[in-house]
């Protein structure tokens, strides 16, 4: 307040450097108007949306506000993409997830780092008849669903050679073929 | 307790959301009263994303997706309300139907929309399928339809339905670098659109808030052309916006005589 005569009428805003501030008429308080970019609250205290960290410090060591790190794997497009303290991603696209969007989802396996997007995450697509369960989800890496006994396949949709009746849902049972009149 | 809403003056205002605020700029006829655009409210620990209003209880609307939630606040002061805090993840666009007394908003991670009584009660779930990014929402108070539009990368879309999620059809598929602004029944209004968020229209003109120049935009539909521009002093991304009628429009529908 400038004009009440006193040597502290104008104090230096509560903002971080070049932030320009304001007193709500009403309430007597202070609001910084212009915080810099990637933050916001009334002191500047918090990441906008897009971005995160903890740029007072206020529970835990100062981390300026960064763009969110979702290993490419976001939208910009989309709103809420990470949790605007923890950076903790919350819409990972291509079928990945994960704190970072650094791994497949559920159900899908590949590598969620890779450039293209065509090499990111594939369905596990699990036979239902020759896996364990009925899992839907697979080796995050290799693709590997879990077999049923004597069933083949990364997909486990095969008989392993020698084995047949992958239908009973229960593996794949001995041929049991007389070696004298058979080929193989 | 200390009222959370700074009253806005009387006449039509447009109404935005920036950064955990709805801020509000007066018009005065179709014109933008840049100078004397303000805060509605200060939410600084929330970003709000979708704003509508009713012009029957003099309520603005929003959705938030931090702890996710739509609040309502009058725009004659007071402290907001929260009327949805449950089964949200992240609720976009909201359209209030001011004669049938009912909100619909989207949600882009359960894909699907939604509406409720203004209250909260009688939520339901009316459409669910097919839904990718769903976003922007509109109600068409007197013929009780609804229009809204999908992001979705690989097939963006601008569908309609009636209030009740019967009667679905797409409206029109959408180019991505077309980057087009047009009506309904797609007449073209102006193209080179930068990066548009959300759009709102009122008489001649069309407003829409601009990711790219961070930015509310007017453009008049008949001249086809950006008629207007105000960038507030904060230079972040503008959300959502809506108009704030100083009267309801006229009409009524089936739902508001039922």
């Amino acid at each position: 307040d400038a004009t009440s005569g006193s040597s502290s009428d104008c104090q230096p805003c509560p903002c971080p450097a070049s932030a320009t501030c304001a007193v709500v008429p009403k309430t007597r308080e202070v609001v910084c108007t212009n915080c810099p970019t990637g933050t916001t609250g009334k002191r500047c205290e918090l990441c906008d949306d897009g971005f995160f960290g903890d740029p007072l410090g206020q529970s835990g060591p100062v981390r300026a506000c960064r763009a969110c790190k979702c290993s490419d794997n976001i939208d910009p497009n989309a709103v809420g993409n990470c949790n605007r303290e923890t950076g903790e991603c919350l819409k990972c696209i291509y079928n990945t997830d994960g704190f970072f969007c650094d791994r497949c989802k559920d159900g899908f396996y590949g590598n969620a780092l890779a450039a293209a997007v065509g090499d990111k995450c594939k369905p596990c697509s699990c036979s239902p008849l020759g896996t364990l369960g009925s899992q839907v989800s697979c080796s995050q890496v290799t693709g590997q669903c879990e077999c049923l006994s004597n069933v083949a396949e990364r997909d486990c949709s095969a008989c392993q050679p020698g084995f047949f009746n992958l239908q009973s849902g229960d593996g794949c049972e001995r041929c049991n073929c007389n070696p004298i009149g058979s080929t193989n | 307790p200390r009222p959370d809403v700074h009253p806005l003056p009387p006449g039509t205002h447009l109404l935005y959301a920036q950064s955990g605020r709805i801020e509000h700029v007066p018009l005065e006829g179709y014109e933008m009263k840049k100078d004397a655009g303000k805060a509605l409210l200060h939410l600084p620990e929330k970003v709000i994303i979708g704003v509508a209003y009713d012009c029957v209880e003099k309520m603005v609307y929003w959705t938030e997706i931090t702890s996710p939630s739509i609040s309502k606040a009058s725009i004659d002061g007071g402290e907001p309300t929260t009327v949805i805090r449950s089964d949200l993840d992240s609720p976009e666009g909201i359209a209030i139907d001011h004669l049938g007394r009912t909100m619909f908003w989207t949600d882009s991670v359960k894909d699907h929309i939604e509406v409720a009584s203004l209250d909260g009660s009688q939520r339901r779930v009316i459409i669910d399928s097919d839904l990718v990014n769903p976003r922007a929402i509109v109600t068409d108070p007197p013929n009780g339809n609804l229009y809204w539009a999908d992001w979705n990368r690989e097939a963006p879309k601008i569908e309609t339905s009636h209030m009740d999620g019967s009667n679905r059809r797409t409206q029109a598929h959408i180019n991505w670098s077309a980057r087009i602004l047009a009506t309904a029944d797609r007449r073209k209004v102006i193209e080179g659109l930068q990066y548009p968020f959300g759009v709102t229209s009122f008489g001649k003109n069309i407003y829409y808030t601009d990711w790219r120049r961070d930015a509310v935009v007017a453009v008049d539909r008949h001249a086809g052309k950006e008629s207007d521009m105000y960038q507030p002093q904060k230079r972040t991304k503008i959300y959502g916006i809506a108009i704030a009628y100083a009267q309801c429009p006229a009409g009524q529908n089936y739902c508001a005589v039922n």
